[in-house]
């Protein structure tokens, strides 16, 4: 069995925590890392062409396969011919990716990597004005990494 | 199941092909602007948060326009604040990170409460009702060619570039919804078309702070502030931009006149 690193267009970066978590020292060889290039999905968050050619070029960068088709169907597909039994992906707000992440989780297991926090806080802050949240965050946001 | 070229002998090429892969969009432009990593390191290594802190507001000033990088992941908002604590002390980069802390907060907000970024998460404040404002955004403002010459050349440089300067976004936002009286969300999809950077909550939660719905009041501007901080790019003379001018008491009075006083 073998895990599967899934980019979505919040974490193009070869940094970001999700790779780490994906090392799995059983293997030597490092999880395979697709984007799955979703023409109907893009359409639906109002990506025009500029956006497109912005990521596309972004992903060249990396160290990742590029498929188009449908997002669950081809990762679902994937899942099977390589017998995957994780996916790891990038921690996100968008609730369209966060609803194919339950999708996918009907049959294998997927782990969301949150990227590193700007700023770390003991307690949620209250998120209705912007200076109730800064006036939490500004104790760590002047430190590195966001932490004492 | 296919797996698409990473390699290409020039840009132009992979243009070609990402029009292939997205049919619909085959006529649209391209931004000058690079994608990937590299693009990323160097305007990161060419940060300037102290002079941003006085420089920001103008169309001029020291922005470091890694918000596309920024939301893709391409760098993280902590790469960026730990780059500019290594260019500075606390004082002179305090405007630098607090406005890294505004992606910071939206980012926030969509995660807690998703369902705001398309809704009112508030009534406007501007004595109209959401009904007032229309559906769809005028065809003059999506072909740039509305009777202000700042607002076309902000519509076409967010066209042609995907980016725009913060203020400029703020005074074209302003002018779709309150000088035009068109619904937030209608202005929200034009932006997200063309914008590299465009992102649901940065973006969505900003036209609701300029629309009223998330904020005390409404964001407006006059023709004085417009010609300050935007004069040296963009054509903001009065006779081409007419509807701009007066003080403030007297633009809330016209484009608000039923609001309560401010
Ligand atoms: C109507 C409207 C729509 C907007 N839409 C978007 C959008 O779709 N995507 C987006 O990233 N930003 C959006 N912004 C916020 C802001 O305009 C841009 O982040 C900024 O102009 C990007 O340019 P820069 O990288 O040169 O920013 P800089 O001023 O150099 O700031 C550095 C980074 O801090 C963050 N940042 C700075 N100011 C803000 C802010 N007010 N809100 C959120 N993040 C901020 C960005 O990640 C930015 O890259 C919008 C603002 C308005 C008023």
């Amino acid at each position: 069995m073998s895990k599967l690193i899934w980019l979505h267009e919040d974490c193009l970066r070869a940094t970001h925590q999700l790779f780490t978590h994906a090392q799995d020292p059983a293997h030597d060889k490092a999880a395979n890392a697709v984007y799955i290039w979703d023409d109907a999905y893009m359409t639906k968050m109002h990506f025009g062409l500029k956006r497109r050619v912005f990521i596309y070029e972004s992903l060249c960068e990396l160290a990742v396969d590029i498929y188009a088709g449908d997002t669950i169907e081809t990762l679902k597909d994937m899942q099977h011919r390589l017998g995957v039994d994780e996916i790891i992906t990038g921690k996100t707000p968008n609730p369209a990716l966060k609803s194919m992440m339950h999708g996918l989780r009907e049959t294998v297991k997927v782990s969301a990597i949150a990227d590193a926090p700007f700023v770390q806080m003991d307690s949620p802050p209250e998120l209705r004005r912007f200076f109730k949240y800064w006036n939490k965050a500004k104790k760590n946001a002047f430190l590195y990494d966001g932490r004492p | 199941m296919e797996k698409q070229p990473t390699q290409f002998p020039d840009r132009a090429a992979l243009v070609a092909h990402v029009k292939t892969l997205s049919p619909l969009r085959a006529d649209d432009g391209v931004s000058e602007t690079r994608g990937g990593r590299a693009a990323a390191e160097a305007l990161l290594a060419a940060i300037d948060p102290a002079a941003y802190g006085h420089s920001r507001n103008y169309l001029d000033g020291a922005v470091t326009r890694l918000s596309p990088y920024i939301r893709h992941g391409i760098v993280s908002l902590n790469e960026v604040r730990n780059q500019a604590l290594e260019m500075g002390d606390g004082k002179a980069i305090e405007k630098f990170i607090q406005e890294l802390g505004w992606r910071d907060f939206w980012q926030r907000i969509y995660a807690q409460n998703p369902d705001w970024l398309w809704h009112d998460i508030e009534d406007y404040k501007t004595g109209f009702a959401a009904d007032d404002y229309a559906d769809t955004l005028p065809q003059d403002i999506a072909a740039g060619e509305t009777d202000s010459a700042a607002m076309n050349y902000f519509i076409s440089v967010l066209k042609t570039s995907g980016y725009l300067h913060n203020h400029a976004r703020m005074y074209l936002a302003a002018y779709i919804v309150h000088w035009r009286r068109v619904k937030w969300q209608a202005g929200a999809v034009f932006f997200l078309a063309h914008l590299l950077d465009g992102d649901p909550a940065s973006n969505n939660l900003s036209f609701q702070w300029v629309a009223s719905t998330f904020a005390n009041k409404p964001y407006f501007f006059n023709l004085e502030n417009l010609q300050k901080f935007a004069g040296m790019e963009a054509p903001c003379d009065y006779h081409t931009n007419k509807f701009f001018g007066g003080s403030y008491d007297d633009l809330a009075l016209k484009l608000f006149p039923d609001m309560e006083a401010l």
